[in-house]
């Protein structure tokens, strides 16, 4: 069958089918330009919220917060896309309490998405918080709130070596059997999780600490 | 219409008088899977007898159910629901709750053998269907693994065993202290070797005296048992040989590549459910192919798939889902290779 | 069983038909098995096969009304390329309205808000019924069509999440020591789960069959 077969617009039909389409698209188009407008402000308002809250939990006492991005292997800053991002916490002094860190991880199931804090002073890692995750529910999905795994990031030893990274990488151990600061306790039943954890953190710590205590002046500063 | 009776029986030819059928084939692999039960129930006691028990009375019970639903004559007879819960209850571990067995007796059945019309019928090998099921739904329960040879294994039951239906099973940690034969850590040689690098001794590994499921430990009991199955021609050897043959070499390959994060050939082979999938799963009639050359090219991906999901998938066994894709590809592979009919010929390639 | 395309002419009683029809006689899950696609990813609480109901409920609603008043001015070589530029318009609104109420519901929901668009039972709706019908009875077939897609959804998502998790949203209801059936809440659970309501309905449908064959029989 060809297209000559098949019955053709006259001419008045396109221009009536051109004036139609036209006029639906400019309706949609208003529809949605307004709808954008409209929820503009709850969405930024929503996605900041979201992000200050989980610094405020991991850095507790913080009372300003300051954005960076990575750039080729330089901090700069303000948020842009694309780029791993950091935020420094200062308390109401001023002084800076910590920075918390983005990092990821393929996990069982799909990438683990999470944030830690870390401490200049301490040279420690002060709290972890999974952002994202398709785990297996009941048993992978733990990392997220299990008391006595989130235990592990109270005081996790990150204390630097002499190339800047830290000189103990953070690792994950079987349940049970930790002895060292930089080690994390696996959860029982959960180990391909746990570890997938105690992996982001060596990576990231092992790129992002170096650069942070390069930049520590800057950032204590502000800028 | 008149009903057909049975003295009238329309058959195809070739018109052989075997004594063979379907109930003594079945009625054959039941008696060689016993040597296995014995031995499981020496290891680990007489939660394994709760725990076989179980999961053929279930099995059989939904069998005649499901015979009972579809209006046709009970076929609980031919014993292949017996060998169904004989094959999942190998697979669990030895203290698995007694009610998520059953559980896995229904699925095994109703899903796995029955939707599908009955025996002959299914697509996948209905026991693995059954504990794929648990293991989705039950992740912790199916890996709480207890020690072998524990001193009271005959006179209590592991506790998990008698969990109440639909509740967690208790924790094992404490039992397990208290019946420590060695430095057990609730793990099996799989699980030892995947997350912390620690290969257990081979002897021990091939014998059965090694923690893990209730079946599936006694490498050398298992190959004996296939043995006199294929002497018998109950099974056909191709399978096992080619799907061991393709994990071992598999196994040593990723050994020479790097020795020190992947143990060895022997390993691979003695370590948890290969023998007794590769023996007994990966040669059941109905879900496996035909063709002589189609029965090697089955057997060898499956090891191959096996010894992958191990090594570098996130699970320490992958002997389950294997044979399930090797089920799932096995027509395929039937219809790739049929053999060329006498006297035809290729056709030609057609040319404009 | 036939709809009534056509003749523009509503009485209160059609009206209440078309309405009716989607809810259960030609639920859009159950009988005409259609968007199972949402229909087996979002429905893994409660709460996420609510929220995926009613978007889908406001897209079909608002893309039935405006593909029924523009019905007579739309030429038939367009006719499709125009529907779908609605349904993506009001999508869009929908997408945009989530993100603003909560975006840990936006999260969960994911690609699948976007996914509404080619979700069948809205351009089936706007091509079998919403061109052929007045405004008025367009919007009820809509509402009656998305609520029956609500049901749905809220059937697979109940179930799932009571034995998957042990809760209902979010509340638990069986107590600590409850096991949970995990298979439920991963993908697999889905097609169960819609397998055991389609066995459901096939039952029920084939029972009521049989006793009108029986009571015409006994009629005659």
């Amino acid at each position: 069958m060809s297209a000559a077969n098949l019955p053709q617009p006259a001419a008045s039909d396109s221009v009536r089918m051109i004036r139609l389409m036209g006029s639906v698209s400019l309706i949609c188009g208003l529809l949605i330009v307004g709808t954008h407008i409209g929820t503009m402000e709850p969405i930024r308002r929503n996605q900041e919220f979201i992000t200050k809250e989980t610094v405020s939990a991991l850095l507790p006492g913080v009372d300003k917060q300051a954005v960076y991005s990575l750039v080729n292997g330089d901090l700069q800053p303000g948020a842009q896309p694309n780029v791993p991002v950091l935020y420094a916490g200062f308390d109401k002094q001023g002084a800076l309490i910590g920075v918390v860190i983005e990092t990821s991880e393929r996990g069982y199931a799909d990438t683990i998405k999470a944030m830690y804090a870390y401490s200049p002073d301490l040279q420690a890692i002060t709290g972890f918080q999974v952002m994202e995750l398709k785990e297996t529910p009941g048993l992978g999905d733990k990392i997220t709130k299990d008391p006595a795994f989130l235990d592990n990031f109270k005081k996790l030893d990150v204390t630097a070596g002499p190339d800047g990274k830290p000189a103990h990488p953070v690792v994950t151990v079987k349940h049970g059997t930790k002895k060292n600061p930089w080690e994390v306790d696996a959860i029982s039943g959960a180990t391909i999780s746990s570890r997938a954890v105690g992996r982001m953190l060596a990576k990231s710590t092992a790129t992002m600490l170096p650069l942070v205590r390069k930049n520590l002046d800057r950032i204590r500063k502000g800028n | 219409m008149p009903k057909l009776t049975a003295e009238i029986q329309l058959r195809t030819s070739p018109h052989l008088h075997t004594p063979r059928s379907v109930e003594m084939i079945m009625r054959h692999v039941v008696y060689a899977m016993l040597p296995l039960c014995a031995f499981g129930i020496y290891v680990f006691g007489i939660s394994v007898v709760a725990l076989l028990a179980v999961a053929v009375a279930a099995c059989l019970a939904t069998e005649h159910l499901c015979c009972h639903l579809a209006g046709r004559a009970s076929s609980i007879n031919d014993w292949s629901a017996v060998i169904t819960g004989i094959l999942l209850a190998l697979t669990l571990p030895p203290g698995f709750p007694l009610w998520m067995t059953a559980v896995g007796g229904f699925v095994s059945i109703a899903l796995g053998k029955m939707l599908f019309g009955g025996l002959g019928m299914n697509v996948f090998n209905p026991a693995l269907v059954g504990r794929a099921f648990l293991q989705a739904s039950f992740p912790v329960a199916i890996t709480g693994y207890t020690p072998a040879l524990s001193a009271s294994r005959f006179t209590e039951f592991i506790p998990t065993t008698l969990t109440f239906p639909f509740l967690q099973p208790p924790s094992l940690t404490a039992w397990i202290t208290a019946a420590r034969v060695d430095s057990f850590a609730g793990a099996t040689a799989l699980m030892q070797q995947k997350f912390d690098r620690v290969t257990v001794e081979l002897l021990p590994l091939f014998l059965g005296y090694e923690s893990g499921s209730a079946g599936e430990t006694s490498a050398i009991l298992i190959l004996l048992c296939g043995a006199y199955l294929a002497a018998r021609k109950f099974l056909d050897w191709r399978i096992p040989v080619a799907m061991l043959g393709s994990a071992a070499l598999a196994g040593q390959a990723f050994h020479l590549l790097n020795p020190a994060v992947y143990p060895n050939g022997a390993f691979v082979l003695g370590s948890g459910g290969l023998m007794l999938g590769a023996v007994f799963m990966a040669t059941d009639m109905v879900s496996s192919p035909t063709t002589p050359l189609g029965v090697w090219i089955y057997g060898a991906l499956m090891g191959l798939i096996t010894v992958i999901i191990r090594f570098l998938g996130g699970l320490p066994e992958g002997v389950m889902y294997s044979i399930l894709l090797g089920n799932a590809v096995a027509p395929l592979i039937d219809n790739i290779t049929q053999p060329a009919i006498y006297g035809a010929r290729k056709k030609a390639k057609v040319t404009a | 069983m036939p709809h009534d395309h056509g003749q523009p002419a509503p009485s209160p009683a059609e009206n209440m038909e078309a309405f009716l029809d989607g809810l259960w006689k030609q639920n859009p899950v159950f009988v005409q098995v259609l968007g199972t696609c949402p229909t087996l990813a979002i429905t893994n609480s409660v709460s996420n096969a609510v929220a995926m109901g009613l978007a889908t409920l406001f897209v079909l609603v608002c893309s039935n009304a405006l593909v029924s008043a523009v019905r007579k001015l739309v030429p038939k070589q367009v006719r499709i390329a125009t529907y779908i530029l609605i349904i993506a318009t009001f999508v869009t609104i929908v997408d945009y309205l989530i993100k603003a109420i909560s975006v840990a519901v936006y999260k969960a929901l994911g690609p699948f808000i976007a996914l509404i668009v080619v979700n069948c039972i809205i351009l089936g709706r706007a091509e079998a019924y919403a061109s052929k019908n007045p405004v008025g009875k367009s919007i009820l077939d809509g509402l009656g069509m998305g609520i029956g897609f609500f049901i749905a959804l809220f059937s697979l998502g109940s179930v799932r999440e009571i034995l998957g998790a042990g809760t209902f949203l979010g509340f638990p209801l069986f107590g600590p020591n409850y096991q949970p059936w995990v298979l439920f809440l991963l993908p697999p659970g889905g097609f169960f789960t819609l397998a055991i309501w389609l066995m459901v309905f096939a039952a029920w449908k084939d029972r009521k069959k049989r006793r009108e064959v029986k009571t015409m029989a006994e009629a005659a």
